[in-house]
């Protein structure tokens, strides 16, 4: 008998730690993962589709962040498009309207390098303001706390999706902002705006050297190593039908911050000899301006992360028709010889059907973060997935997973056309959009909300007690990176 | 000496109070009123700081405690009891226990509110009476997507012509290739044509046959999610400009070259129910 009981204990201790174990191993959970909705609580009643996110990490001190998303001003409809600050690494935000642009950006991306020595946040933004001409501005702000407007630096219409990245070098910022210019010739739209006098000046520096089916696509990704060596990625159209596009997967690079005479032209093609290395030939690329892959748009999702320590390791992740049946499949590819050569399939692990928002980053200790989103079981499924050897062995964090259906779509992008991944000394940190249900079982990883969300009854209020409808929220996220 | 300055002062601030506690002209706090996006009574509680983290403290900055809410944006939370950072254009007007009405815009939005001031009313007496001076004005929550009478007014302003119409027809429009190279963008606007009978001109000229073309985008990207969408038999009121978007300023209705108008902006079309809050708006 006390055999018996003893068994069963010994059983039963046995049983509760392989549960504990394993749901801590399948979970990958760490007590460091932090995932935070932005939302401040005294815009507990908000109810806007805040898609399309983006963040900036000060370089010297990562406490302070500004993330963006299409939240429009929430007071006035001639006021500016504001952003989303943190000054404590990312526990609490506060929302500022301090953009050039009016009320909402239809485009925004932004860095903050810290060349000029402007510790409390030195931003630069690249936003496009949509009224009745789509006008690009690069713009300043020197600290970000002070709530002062950006300075507008350089302005010019007829461009799309401008993208920057940017590196502190000694006394002045770099910054490089790929976008899709349209006003370039011959349809060479693929574009990389270089500033290396901290936005005083850019020049244009168009970097598609191929015949194109008029322009490029709209993604124009730059990454740039601490050495000063800037790769860009991009799609060269070769054939537009109107709902597909064939396209080259093209990485350019240039070994001295593209100041030469002659940026972006290390890399050439051994197939024609011409500027530009072609990862992936004449893929097929759906586009589709309609909710497509859920109640999202597809057609031009692209990244490109390069080991800050080694500018020789550099990743590029792209979305295509993928094989039949499939709407839109991720792909990862990786070179070792400084964009030379790539490797030939896509890594292990990184063929990933029914997905977008890919966002790419590489930590100090090599380590590759991958960030997709994708659509499961009716659901968007927010990945993080980190790999010290090319994604052969990897780890899967699920940030969350959220129901697809709710929200209905207020307009597109639904989630965003990009979401955003840094790394940032053992962290890496990043933004993504989800239906901000207040269920922890949609945060596998717990979460925590600013906005007023009662989550015993799974419903959002405005802060006095009145329920607020379910909408789309912009999410900060750090999880550590593996050793 | 000193105590000449002192009792100079005393009279000074006590005219600058009395003058400032004066209620101000009915016509003047509703225009204030109108230029705000928040506005509340309430009694001041700390000079020179802040009411949460993230706000820039400065001698402007003063925190005050609300008694009541009139008017805020749906989206923003703000109740009786809440501290809100006021940034003041003269904080010399104020000091603690000092309760006022609040004429303020957004500023800051954290774990509470931060606002500037566009103006105040100083109210006498408690916060009963502050209260009171509150009720008497109605709590205005305004939805997100509501246009002031400001925001209408700055449009009515910019528009080429005001009318009042019902669309006849809407039609995709396909530019010709004399017109600007349309680009491959998520921001294709995919334009559309709406055919307006115009019932009544509000604004501008009057329209020869009564028709105009009006372009608009059909597109639901985010670029244009703020543009009116027009609907066969939709009736309205429209504000609207000559076409400078697009690229091709005219087309051709009726075997005639007319100009083609836009109407791109928030708030450029209008329920009938706005009538007379444009017709009053125009007469300023």
């Amino acid at each position: 008998m006390k055999a018996l009981a003893a068994f069963w204990v010994r059983f039963l201790t046995l049983a509760t730690f392989v549960t504990i174990a394993g749901f801590v191993f399948v979970r990958g959970q760490s007590p460091t993962i932090k995932v935070v909705d932005l939302i401040p609580a005294s815009l507990s009643g908000e109810t806007n589709q805040d898609s399309e996110p983006f963040l900036a990490v000060q370089a010297v001190n990562p406490e302070i962040m500004v993330a963006s998303a299409f939240t429009p001003n929430p007071f006035s409809a001639n006021g500016n498009a504001p952003v989303y600050i943190s000054e404590d690494g990312g526990n609490t935000w506060v929302l500022s309207a301090i953009t050039p642009v009016q009320r909402m950006t239809c485009d925004i991306t932004h860095a903050m390098p810290t060349g000029e020595n402007h510790p409390r946040g030195d931003l630069h933004a690249g936003t496009l303001a949509c009224a009745s001409f789509i006008t690009l501005d690069e713009s300043e702000s020197n600290d970000v706390s002070t709530s002062a407007v950006m300075n507008v630096q350089s302005t010019r219409t007829n461009v799309d999706q401008p993208f920057v990245r940017a590196l502190g070098i000694s006394n002045s910022d770099h910054i490089y902002v790929g976008l899709n210019d349209f006003n370039q010739p011959s349809g060479h739209t693929a574009t990389v705006d270089v500033s290396v006098d901290g936005g005083a000046t850019y020049r244009s520096v168009p970097i598609e050297a191929r015949k194109t089916s008029g322009q490029d696509g709209p993604s124009v990704r730059p990454a740039v190593a601490r050495d000063n060596t800037v790769y860009a990625a991009f799609f060269g159209w070769r054939k537009f039908s109107g709902t597909v596009a064939t396209s080259d997967v093209v990485v350019v690079r240039d070994d001295a911050g593209g100041v030469g005479p002659l940026p972006f032209q290390a890399l050439k093609d051994p197939s024609d000899k011409l500027p530009g290395r072609i990862v992936v030939k004449r893929v097929s690329i759906p586009w589709s301006n309609a909710p497509t892959l859920g109640q999202e748009r597809i057609g031009s999702t692209l990244s490109i992360a390069v080991d800050p320590n080694n500018s020789s390791t550099v990743y590029v992740g792209w979305a295509d028709h993928g094989s039949k049946g499939d709407i839109y499949t991720l792909h990862v590819r990786r070179s070792t010889d400084r964009g030379v050569t790539w490797s030939k399939s896509d890594l292990p692990h990184t063929t990933i059907r029914n997905a977008t928002n890919i966002a790419l980053a590489v930590a100090n200790n090599g380590a590759a973060g991958l960030l997709y989103q994708q659509l499961s079981g009716g659901r968007w499924v927010t990945h993080m997935v980190q790999s010290r050897d090319a994604f052969a062995t990897i780890q899967d964090v699920i940030l969350a997973n959220v129901p697809a259906n709710v929200p209905a779509e207020q307009f597109l992008p639904y989630l965003g056309d990009y979401d955003y991944l840094l790394a940032v000394g053992n962290e890496f940190r990043g933004v993504f959009c989800a239906n901000n249900t207040p269920d922890l079982a949609n945060f596998p990883q717990g979460v925590t909300y600013q906005r007023a969300a009662d989550f015993s009854t799974k419903t959002l209020t405005d802060g006095s007690g009145s329920p607020v409808a379910i909408s789309i929220d912009p999410f900060y996220f750090s999880v550590p990176v593996k050793p | 000496m000193n105590t000449s300055r002192f009792f100079l002062a005393g009279i000074l601030g006590v005219n600058l109070l009395g003058a400032a506690a004066l209620p101000q002209s009915t016509s003047n706090q509703a225009a204030l009123a109108k230029q705000s996006s928040i506005v509340f009574a309430g009694t001041v509680s700390q000079l020179g700081a802040t009411s949460f983290a993230g706000v820039p403290k400065s001698a402007q900055t003063i925190v005050v405690r609300v008694d009541t809410v009139l008017k805020k944006p749906s989206a923003v939370s703000l109740k009786k009891g809440d501290s809100v950072t006021v940034e003041l254009k003269d904080p010399s007007a104020f000091q603690q226990g000092t309760q006022a009405t609040f004429y303020t815009e957004g500023w800051i939005f954290g774990s509470g509110v931060a606002v500037k001031e566009l103006g105040h009313r100083i109210i006498a007496g408690d916060v009963a009476s502050a209260a009171a001076a509150g009720a008497s004005e109605p709590l205005v929550d305004q939805t997100q997507n509501q246009v002031t009478d400001q925001e209408l007014q700055n449009r009515l302003n910019a528009a080429d012509f005001v009318v009042i119409g019902r669309v006849t027809g809407v039609h995709r429009w396909t530019a010709p290739k004399s017109a600007t190279p349309q680009r491959v963008s998520e921001h294709d606007p995919d334009w559309h044509e709406a055919v307006v009978e115009v019932q009544s001109v509000l604004k501008g000229a009057q329209v020869k046959g009564n028709k105009v073309v009006v372009r608009f985008p059909g597109r639901n990207d985010v670029a244009w999610v703020h543009s009116p969408k027009f609907a066969k038999n939709q009736q309205g009121i429209f504000c609207l400009n000559r076409d400078q978007t697009s690229g091709m300023s005219t087309e051709k209705v009726g075997g005639h070259q007319v100009t083609v108008y836009t109407c791109l902006g928030h708030g450029d079309s209008l329920p009938m129910s706005d009538a007379p809050r444009v017709r009053s708006l125009l007469k300023n």
